[in-house]
């Protein structure tokens, strides 16, 4: 009794969550009559897999995948790089302000975006940014988590084998390079996922900093596409299913490690 | 072979470390606390190109403004459903897939699948559920006979708070999961030992324990809530009337349509002063309720 209780609401609640996006695809494949009759269409009589290309046609979307792919993979790329190095310097480094710095780093958790929207948008319109991939990328090359989620784990790595590779003769940068980054890999590919999840997905920076339907990324392209055809919803669907296979399947593949990193920001 | 004094090797770590950290020091310099800086000073200017001085003039204009007062209502009638939601709905999910059950890792990707979904998908894909004509649901209804709804008319606030729950509880749902699993069995036990009913171990044991949990998703739903956008922007732009004005909409109105960049600036100052208040009320309210068994 109580397990079949469990079970229905479980049932219930897993459709409301997947069906709307089930629905998603099969308005992506109706044909515009279909998606205006009175009786809805829960699946297409035939799909139209040409709607995709229709919506290729009618809006550059080629380049807002490019532009997509560039701006989340270049920002991914970044923190990659970055995020561990810095976390590696506060994690096994002691050096005058330490302590400050790294107050002055967690606290830029505080800031939410849109306190840096206005000037980072008078920023980039001062250095002609606006509308560049440069303009997409540079406000969010490295975030004070990652770096946090880094120091976490570098810091139970033994001092001893940084001594070792010290006494060896190995440069500083080896150090990090061989030593210590080698063995942050789960980590990183946790921090990797994530970052590009949210940037793959991230809406008000690039609406904001794009002027050009050449220049947009896939959420923000679609959206501006579908407040010009706001009737053609099977071409707003489709987009919408391109926008979301990436994410989806990287989740499926890696949904372990994801409800990890999920669970691992709740315990900071 | 010489032995290396212990004070220049601190100095050559401290310039490593220095070297090691230039591009983030750079970086959160110039793309963070430069901001930070600009948006205050911003905020006390105003005409077209901000660029007149205006003193607190932007604050107390905001302050009395019925618009942007509006928008502060609207913004927290918002996150306050959107905490009470996450807390709810999000802990009963939780507490359901923390049973030994067939199938929990399908649950468990099901209930997350939405998560993983830009607020463009999530804003485009329910205003077409939900538009009173050429939504599927109406149109279901329809056919079926039974009452249209309209409810981005009738509750919008509502409706694309729902939506964005939607979205997020699947997200609190495995930080509840996480919560729950880290409660040791023992107390439990001990405690139908005792006769403890489940309604009493509930309130008694796993929602005292969990505290640092509910506390960490409220504070993060709160966050993420005062600062909604894209719901605003792409669902309701607003309306009806301004009845979903959410004020990161609403600054975004004030800056890139009517280009008043020190009003606009003025609001978000406010709107962080909000946030912070609100995170320090909870941790503050968190730690008194902590308990320790």
């Amino acid at each position: 009794m109580r397990r079949a209780l469990l079970y229905t609401l479980l049932t219930v609640a897993s459709l409301v969550m997947v069906l709307p996006l089930l629905y998603m695809l099969s308005l992506s494949l109706q044909t515009e009559a279909e998606t205006l009759s009175a009786e809805a269409v829960v699946w297409p009589e035939s799909p139209q897999w040409g709607n995709y290309a229709e919506l290729f046609a009618r809006a550059p979307f080629g380049d807002f995948i490019v532009n997509s792919l560039v701006v989340a993979g270049g920002i991914t790329l970044a923190h990659l790089l970055f995020d561990p190095l810095v976390g590696y310097v506060f994690a096994k480094f002691r050096f005058p302000l330490r302590n400050t710095l790294f107050v002055a780093l967690l606290a830029t958790l505080m800031v939410p975006f849109f306190v840096r929207m206005i000037p980072l948008y008078v920023l980039m319109a001062h250095l002609g940014w606006i509308n560049t991939y440069q303009g997409l990328i540079t406000p969010f090359l490295m975030d004070a988590f990652g770096i946090f989620l880094m120091r976490q784990f570098i810091q139970p790595i033994p001092d001893d084998l940084i001594h070792a590779a010290r006494i060896d003769g190995a440069s500083e940068f080896a150090i990090y390079r061989r030593i210590i980054l080698p063995q942050t890999r789960p980590a990183l590919a946790v921090l990797g996922l994530f970052t590009f999840v949210f940037q793959w997905n991230e809406f008000l920076w690039p609406l904001v900093a794009t002027t050009t339907p050449e220049m947009r990324t896939i959420p923000v392209g679609l959206t501006l596409f579908n407040q010009e055809y706001f009737t053609l919803w099977h071409l707003t669907a489709a987009g919408s299913v391109i926008l979301f296979v990436p994410t989806a399947v990287l989740f499926i593949v890696t949904q372990r490690y994801f409800v990890r990193g999920i669970a691992l920001t709740g315990l900071r | 072979m010489s032995v290396l004094r212990p004070r220049t090797l601190s100095a050559r770590y401290a310039r490593t470390a220095y070297l090691f950290l230039l591009p983030a020091i750079l970086f959160f310099a110039a793309f963070f606390y430069l901001p930070i800086g600009n948006v205050v000073s911003t905020s006390l200017m105003t005409g077209p190109s901000a660029d007149r001085f205006a003193g607190l003039g932007n604050y107390t204009q905001a302050l009395a403004d019925p618009a942007v007062r509006h928008s502060f209502l609207v913004t927290g009638g918002f996150a306050l459903i959107v905490v009470a939601g996450s807390i709810v709905l999000g802990l009963g999910l939780a507490m359901a897939l923390d049973q030994p059950l067939r199938g929990r890792v399908a649950f468990r990707v099901m209930l997350l699948v939405p998560y993983l979904t830009s607020v463009a998908i999530v804003g485009l894909l329910w205003r077409n559920i939900l538009d009173p004509e050429l939504g599927v649901l109406n149109r279901t209804l329809a056919a079926l006979g039974l009452p249209e709804q309209q409810w981005l008319n009738t509750s919008p606030l509502l409706t694309i708070a729902a939506v964005t729950l939607w979205q997020s509880v699947g997200y609190t749902m495995v930080l509840f999961l996480a919560g729950l699993q880290g409660i040791p069995e023992t107390f439990h036990e001990a405690a139908k030992i005792d006769g403890a009913d489940a309604w009493h171990r509930f309130w008694r044991i796993t929602l005292p324990l969990l505290a640092p949990t509910t506390l960490f998703v409220s504070v993060m739903a709160v966050i993420s809530g005062l600062q909604a956008f894209g719901q605003a922007y792409i669902i309701t732009n607003g309306g009806p009337g301004d009845a979903t004005d959410l004020s990161v909409f609403h600054i975004f109105n004030v800056a890139f349509r009517a280009r008043d960049f020190g009003y606009a600036s003025a609001q978000s100052v406010l709107l962080l002063i909000v946030i912070v208040a609100f995170t320090l009320v909870q941790l503050r309210a968190g730690r008194r309720g902590e308990v320790q068994y």
